[in-house]
């Protein structure tokens, strides 16, 4: 690739100094279905909505959340095969972290090498950028909880709650209401399914969202179905 | 002739009670004969971890920089203090990166970690770790180091007597072979803080 | 002593294994014509001094490095002649490889009132023949009416050595002694070789040795220096030399016989010259 005719970088600036192809790509993340994450006192939350274009395809074997490291999970929004990539890359980096010191990466490491791969595309010849951005739940090495989100710009930010995608502007100012410093991870999970259905269209159910979460001093996990269930039948 | 045995050591690690020490003869030879007594084998990795490398001389100081360098960049990067099992883990790998053509250094690590309870490890120069919770050694009579520790080791050995273990098991060790000794120095690891002593040795 | 003949040629010795030839020699017992190889049991192979050699030779230097068998070994002694007679001085450590397996050793050995010899290389080796050096001084004192000459001694010994030269012997020793010519210094090794000298120093740590030697030795050295000097030159080579070390034994030969001066630790000594600099430099 980087010797073809094309080994150009595609990402360029224009005359008043913007790189289109990231404002493009934030597009197709804001196109994307939403995401949303809380990072409460004692763990963190991801939830993310996968409804599906067609009532024919099995959700069972649709996963957006991932596990990276046993105690960190991505989520995204955006163009699902770019994800596809980065959950591969990360992956591979938190072997190699664990191959060369011993210990599971940890989330903030995680994220500065994820985001040093997606800055990578907007530099580098012949790629484009990757259309999606990340919410990254995990611990840190001493053990706190963390939530961040990346940017296919590469751009990373610490969130105490957020959310991306579709409605992100909506869900963002309803999480604002509801967050405060003291939530635990049980209410924070509330929360999150209370803002998502916020926005949701039609009926929302344990099959058309996942959500996973990790607890302090736990692993990461993403919830089943039955798991959603129960939460969802407490709220109402 | 093993070339591990060019220059000559005697190290211990030992586990005490909330705290570890470590401690290293002073000489380097090159076969029988003396050329310094105030060489240093032992070496500080943060103010809770310290390493201990016998052997090729060369490759001690070599090995130390390449571990130094990279201890630095992974405080930097990820703004937190490698602990000691991390430490030999790294240390490890770096020695079997070099598995067909080695360094020829059998480290030791002992340190505190973050609860500071004690890790001590040992190592060949491939990097195949052990992890002992009571003591472990390395250098050129490791015969005589695990005969002494044996016998003068307790568990739960508080700052000052885990310090005269170490002084003891080393001097006797040393005394019973050619190409170590010449002095000592002594760490005393604990949590409020690192205590070194020197060791005034037999000199032949 | 018959030192010809087909029964002396090397590895002859075997051709009889088994037979009755070897069971005659074998009850006249040890202690006579020991200088002669035929006495010891050998290995029942082709060629016993290649075998001995290859496998159990303790010879100078590092030659058993990677043999299964390793001998005490790893030394520093000298011996000199001054107007006052002669200073023999050695360390006592004892190696097997690095491991230091004593370091008490008496590397001088009395052979009589008359004659100290010295030891280094197989401690074995060094013992035994200097015992049946004194065996054989003895002897010759009980035939001739007088004590042999350390040249005669010296000279014994250089024969067995080069009877069983190629056996894997390993020794490097001084013979001296007063005799009615005066003050004697021999170097006697396992290739044969006999030298008479002003001092010599033998073992790992003797280039050490050498230099306090060449610097400070002198003929008309006092007693009391000439001790002083044997004493520093063993210190020099106990520090710098890890085969080397424990305590320095001294002794003093005079027309008179041989006279033990002092058993003093190296490691007290490192101390005792450490105050010595520092004093020296002050003033």
């Amino acid at each position: 690739m980087g010797d073809s005719a094309y080994s150009f970088s595609l990402t360029t600036f224009s005359r008043t100094g913007k790189l289109l192809q990231i404002e493009y790509a934030l597009n197709a993340v804001a196109n994307g279905r939403t995401a949303l994450g809380i990072c409460a006192k004692d763990g963190v939350v991801i939830a993310t909505d996968k409804k599906l274009p067609s009532v024919l395809v099995d959700t069972a074997h649709v996963h957006k959340m991932e596990t990276i490291t046993p105690t960190t999970g991505f989520c995204y929004s955006g163009v699902g095969p770019d994800y596809r990539v980065l959950v591969k890359r990360a992956r591979k980096s938190s072997q190699a972290y664990v191959r060369m010191y011993g210990d599971i990466e940890p989330i903030s490491q995680l994220v500065k090498s994820t985001a040093g791969v997606m800055q990578e595309y907007t530099q580098r010849g012949g790629v484009r950028p990757f259309g999606v951005s990340l919410l990254v739940a995990g611990l840190d090495g001493d053990g706190r909880p963390g939530l961040y989100q990346v940017d296919p710009s590469g751009a990373y930010f610490g969130w105490k709650a957020t959310a991306i995608g579709k409605n992100f502007v909506s869900a963002k100012s309803f999480l604002e209401k509801r967050y405060s410093d003291d939530m635990e991870l049980e209410d924070a999970i509330h929360t999150a399914l209370l803002t998502l259905r916020e926005g949701f269209e039609g009926e929302m159910s344990a099959d058309n969202i996942e959500v996973g979460i990790v607890k302090q001093d736990g692993k990461f996990q993403v919830l089943t179905p039955e798991q959603i269930q129960d939460y969802l039948d407490e709220a109402t | 002739m093993s070339i591990l045995e060019y220059n000559g050591a005697a190290m211990i690690a030992m586990a005490g009670k909330d705290c570890v020490g470590i401690a290293a003869d002073r000489r380097l030879g090159v076969q029988l004969q003396t050329v310094a007594t105030d060489f240093n084998k032992v070496f500080a990795m943060g103010p809770k971890s310290y390493v201990g490398l016998a052997g090729l001389a060369t490759d001690v100081q070599t090995l130390k920089n390449i571990l130094e360098f990279r201890k630095n960049l992974y405080e930097l990067k990820e703004e937190r203090e490698m602990s000691p099992a991390t430490l030999s883990h790294l240390l490890s790998t770096l020695l079997y990166e070099k598995r067909f053509g080695p360094y020829f250094v059998e480290p030791i690590v002992a340190g505190l970690n973050e609860k500071n309870k004690p890790f001590l490890s040992a190592m060949d120069l491939i990097g195949a770790p052990v992890q002992a919770d009571d003591f472990v050694v390395s250098g050129t009579c490791t015969g005589n180091l695990y005969g002494m520790c044996e016998s003068l080791y307790r568990p739960d050995l508080e700052p000052e007597e885990l310090f005269e273990t170490i002084a003891q098991a080393l001097l006797s060790s040393v005394d019973r072979d050619a190409i170590s000794g010449w002095g000592g120095v002594v760490h005393i690891i604990t949590k409020d803080g690192v205590t070194t002593k020197e060791l005034k040795g037999r000199q032949d | 002593m018959a030192f010809f003949g087909p029964e002396s040629a090397i590895g002859s010795d075997i051709l009889d294994i088994g037979s009755r030839k070897a069971l005659t020699k074998r009850q006249r017992g040890i202690g006579v014509d020991l200088g002669v190889p035929g006495q010891f049991d050998v290995p029942n192979v082709p060629d016993p001094a290649l075998y001995c050699r290859s496998n159990f030779a303790s010879a100078c230097g590092n030659a058993d490095a990677g043999q299964e068998v390793k001998f005490a070994k790893g030394t520093t002694t000298l011996a000199f002649k001054f107007n006052g007679g002669i200073i023999v001085s050695v360390d006592s450590r004892s190696t097997m490889g690095y491991y230091i397996a004593s370091g008490t050793v008496k590397k001088v050995i009395e052979i009589n009132p008359f004659l100290l010899g010295t030891m280094a290389g197989g401690a074995a080796d060094c013992s035994f023949w200097e015992r049946n050096l004194g065996m054989e001084c003895r002897l010759y004192e009980l035939r001739n009416g007088r004590r042999i000459t350390v040249a005669a001694a010296s000279k014994l010994l250089a024969n067995v050595m080069s009877a069983y030269r190629g056996y894997g012997l390993s020794m490097g020793t001084m013979i001296t002694g007063w005799d009615e010519t005066g003050p004697q210094l021999y170097y006697v090794d396992n290739d044969g070789t006999r030298l008479k000298g002003k001092y010599f120093s033998v073992g790992s740590g003797s280039m050490y040795a050498y230099g306090v030697l060449d610097n400070h030795w002198r003929e008309d050295l006092s007693v009391e220096e000439a001790i002083d000097l044997g004493k520093r030159a063993i210190y020099h080579a106990t520090h710098r030399d890890a085969a080397s070390g424990g305590i320095n034994n001294l002794y003093h030969v005079t027309a008179d016989g041989w006279k033990y001066i002092h058993g003093i630790d190296v490691n007290d000594m490192h101390y005792e010259f450490a105050e010595e600099k520092k004093n020296a430099m002050s003033s």
